[in-house]
């Protein structure tokens, strides 16, 4: 029982990271708090699921087709909904604000469309494995593999790209893009794009496993940004980690008491965290400074 | 006839939430989602009292003030740090976290089942039974709710709270107890939100958690932004606003199954119509700066 | 008398010594300077006092009483109050209601006294209406009290975030830069109100580049350079310090 608990709530986890990655990529370069990345997660699911399940492309080129959407899609919520807002300097709340709204407008969009009802995008029963007393179903190994591939491709662009050290320097002092001569309106495009493209990818997964229905976006962001909060605010890695804990104390939580408290559980771990660890378990701790400006 | 009069009484109840909710965003300069948790925990504390404990509709409504104040301070306390984003989190957070206690504890809510059969308010010996008659009290005790909210809020704590929100750092030097502020702002905003609750449960005469889901602190979050904070006409206008627009919009003949979520597109393309031609809102004063 | 006193007070910043064991006293309605380069300390110093800091050493003691660390409110509830080199108004708020929120220990603060206690509130409301309009008068801003702070200009933000201090009770000022980016009137007018508050009896602590406003109002100086206190006294003394003209003036 423990260890296929654990096994799940790792695969959870890897969910959660990846989305808690692609939340922190936009958060900690632009210092947006990107609620609209909820309704790409959740959009990402339905384009899937109109390429494959309704227009019966085949799995791989539909997702293919589906995050370059997306990307693209990414990219002109930057355009249009935060560029203006930005080039004003409106304030974080404003920002926020709009995010907001953009979210509500996608997922209602969908219910519209599709309905509120749970589509299925792979049914039929799963083929599973076995590994000693632990079963997987495919798609769970697949999440498994594609969270480790990107990942470590996503450190190793951190590390050695020129973008990548565009986003720590950023990550660092975001006053920085409009002074040092970096093309901020691409670099931002960039970021958007990786961003939602990875929100994309954990969305297919999960839709692929347990199905989708229009609401499955907020309680996707909401695992991100706890995630992003439990690893610390700035590190990406800590992201990636905060994510896996977060999928492992769910499932944990789950054997103890039940599934219905699962969102409780990640908001008690939430308010923990804020109360006695607000840098997270990474992150450096700058809040007198901060305050003094 | 009783339409119209169902649409005041609702005006009445959103009203409260509104003007209580400008509390912490308007004037302390605070984004909060959590307004529909203390909404619900009004409602169900007011049922529960009355229901299981046989309590008067008074007791139980002051009662129910008191709980959702104190309430209020298991997320208002751990959060008075954070700033801007982190505070929406938190208070998400807490929302989320009420919704799943009044859907699971089955025991003392009935969850999903909801509570029906909640009496009517009996005051001072006068039984109040029709639309008409419930019309008569939820006016009053609006009247009575914005009369005290517009005292606090022209009081010199509104002033302090004001000041909070330009400045918080300025306001601290100035020798003000920040911290303490906010926390009060926020407690007396949850009271007022479970005055709604509990008028709302009285009058529906059935609750179930569905009345109070993140949806519905977005919703009244939405309500505030779009008519304007920071004064008293701005939520005004956002309750009258969204809460007979979308009557309008029954007259259009949308279809029923879609009606719900065209009207929550609506509010989503204002929000960010609205932050980004006119932040204060329609009638509001802060600009979200 | 000395009033505030610092004692080998150290600050760093991520292995950066910003103040380093530095050690000052204020007497009681003296005019002090705080001189020397960008980034000698000096801002840190107040943000240290003032409570937004918390020194890694050393000790505050202000009326003999032991300080270091505490909350910035607390602090300024003692009396040591804080001029920002940004100003800090409540921009959105009008003159009056900026200078109406600084009063200390308002019993209308408290929402259930503000609604229940009207009287009281009402009758400490219009004391503090009548001290406002002193305030203004006494800086010079009669004719804008209704306007709102943001729309002022740069040196009457000045004189308001001074009157805003005065409402607030402060017996210590932490003055930064009260005369930068001011026109030469208003910074005429600027020092003669400091050279007022110190006669009133009013310690004042500035932190300020320009050399002929040292010159002209400080009581005594300490010139700081890399976080430490490298030159102190009278005005003539440290000016004239050769070392001084040479690292900050570069004469």
């Amino acid at each position: 029982m423990l260890p296929q608990l654990i096994a799940n709530g790792l695969v959870m986890g890897c969910s959660y990271a990846l989305v808690a990655l692609g939340f922190a990529l936009i958060y900690n370069t632009t210092r947006t708090f990107h609620f609209a990345h909820g309704g790409v997660y959740v959009l990402s699911a339905y384009l899937l699921y109109t390429f494959r399940n309704l227009w019966g492309i085949p799995l791989v080129p539909a997702a293919i087709l589906t995050l370059l959407l997306i990307a693209f899609l990414g990219v002109a919520i930057d355009e249009v909904l935060y560029r203006p807002l930005v080039k004003r300097g409106s304030s974080q709340p404003i920002q926020m604000l709009s995010s907001l709204g953009l979210y509500i407008v996608i997922i209602n969009l969908i219910a519209m469309f599709y309905g509120n009802e749970t589509k299925m995008l792979s049914p039929g029963v799963q083929p599973t494995y076995t590994v000693g007393h632990i079963i997987l179903a495919r798609t769970q190994i697949v999440t498994a593999v594609t969270f480790v591939v990107l990942f470590v491709s996503l450190l190793f662009l951190l590390r050695k790209s020129r973008m990548g050290k565009t986003i720590r320097a950023l990550r660092d002092d975001p006053e920085l893009v409009s002074a040092s001569g970096i093309n901020a309106r691409f670099f931002r495009w960039s970021v958007f794009a990786l961003g939602s493209v990875l929100a994309g990818v954990a969305a297919i997964l999960a839709g692929l496993d347990v199905g989708i229905d229009p609401n499955i976006g907020m309680t996707a962001l909401l695992s991100g940004a706890v995630a992003v909060i439990i690893g610390g605010v700035g590190v990406f890695e800590g992201a990636a980690l905060g994510g896996i804990a977060l999928g492992l104390l769910q499932s944990l939580a789950i054997w103890q008491t039940s599934a219905r408290w699962q969102d409780m559980v990640t908001f008690v771990v939430l308010i923990v965290f804020l109360l006695f660890r607000p840098q997270g378990l990474f992150g450096i701790r700058r809040r007198a400074e901060e305050m003094a400006g | 006839m009783n339409y119209l009069l169902h649409i005041l009484v609702i005006i009445c109840i959103y009203l409260v939430l509104g003007l209580s909710l400008n509390l912490i965003v308007g004037y302390t300069g605070l984004l909060s989602l959590s307004h529909a948790a203390f909404y619900g925990i009004g409602a169900y504390i007011g049922t529960l009292l009355m229901m299981n404990l046989g309590l008067g509709f008074l007791p139980s409504l002051a009662l129910a003030v008191i709980g959702a104040m104190l309430l209020s301070l298991t997320i208002s306390i751990p959060s008075l740090r954070l700033k801007g984003d982190y505070f929406m989190l938190a208070t998400l957070g807490f929302q989320i976290i009420v919704f799943a206690v009044l859907y699971n504890w089955v025991g003392l809510t009935r969850g999903p089942f909801g509570i029906p059969g909640i009496p009517r308010p009996s005051l001072f010996g006068f039984q109040l039974r029709t639309v008409g008659h419930y019309l008569g009290f939820s006016v009053a005790v609006a009247a009575i709710c914005l009369g005290l909210l517009f005292l606090i809020t022209h009081s010199p704590f509104g002033r302090v709270l004001k000041a909070i929100r330009e400045d918080e750092m300025a306001a601290a030097a100035l020798g003000k107890d920040t911290p303490r502020l906010k926390v009060v702002a926020f407690s007396i905003a949850a009271g007022f939100a479970a005055v709604s609750g509990v008028l709302f449960a009285t009058y529906m005469r059935y609750i179930d958690p569905t009345s109070f889901t993140l949806m519905e602190s977005i919703f009244i979050l939405s309500v505030i932004v779009i008519g304007g904070t920071g004064n008293v006409s701005g939520p005004i206008a956002g309750t009258i606003l969204l809460i007979v627009l979308p009557e309008a919009l029954r007259f259009l003949r949308i279809p029923d199954a879609i009606a719900a979520n065209m009207r929550q597109v609506i509010y989503g393309l204002a929000i960010i119509l609205i932050m980004r031609y006119r932040p204060q809102g329609l009638l509001g004063e802060y600009r979200f700066e | 008398m000395t009033v505030l006193e610092l004692n080998n007070l150290s600050k760093s910043f991520g292995g950066v010594r910003a103040v380093d064991r530095v050690s000052m006293g204020f007497r009681k309605g003296r005019i002090t300077g705080l001189i020397g380069p960008n980034g000698a300390g000096k801002t840190t110093v107040f943000n240290l006092i003032s409570g937004f800091l918390k020194p890694d050493e050393g000790k505050i003691s202000y009326q003999d009483q032991t300080i270091t660390g505490i909350l910035p409110w607390k602090v300024a509830r003692m009396g040591i109050g804080r001029l920002f080199q940004d100003i800090h108004l409540f921009p959105h708020m009008r003159v009056v209601d900026n200078i109406l929120a600084a009063f200390q220990k308002q019993t209308g603060e408290n929402p259930l006294l503000a609604l229940f206690v009207r009287p009281k509130v009402t009758a400490e409301e219009k004391n503090h209406r009548g001290q406002t309009q002193e305030l203004l008068r006494f800086v010079g801003l009669s004719d804008k009290a209704n306007e709102l702070a943001e729309n002022l200009s740069h040196g009457q933000q000045k004189l308001l975030s001074i009157a805003r201090l005065l409402a607030a009770e402060a017996d210590v000022l932490l003055m930064d830069e009260p005369t930068a980016g001011v026109s030469p009137q208003m910074v005429d007018k600027i020092l003669d109100l400091i050279k007022r508050l110190a006669e009133n009896g009013r310690t004042v602590v500035f932190i300020e580049h320009n050399m002929n406003v040292v010159i002209e109002i400080a009581d005594w100086v300490y010139f700081m350079d890399n976080g430490q206190v490298a030159s102190f006294g009278s005005p003539d003394d440290v000016l004239g310090d050769p070392e001084v003209r040479k690292a900050y003036i570069g004469v």
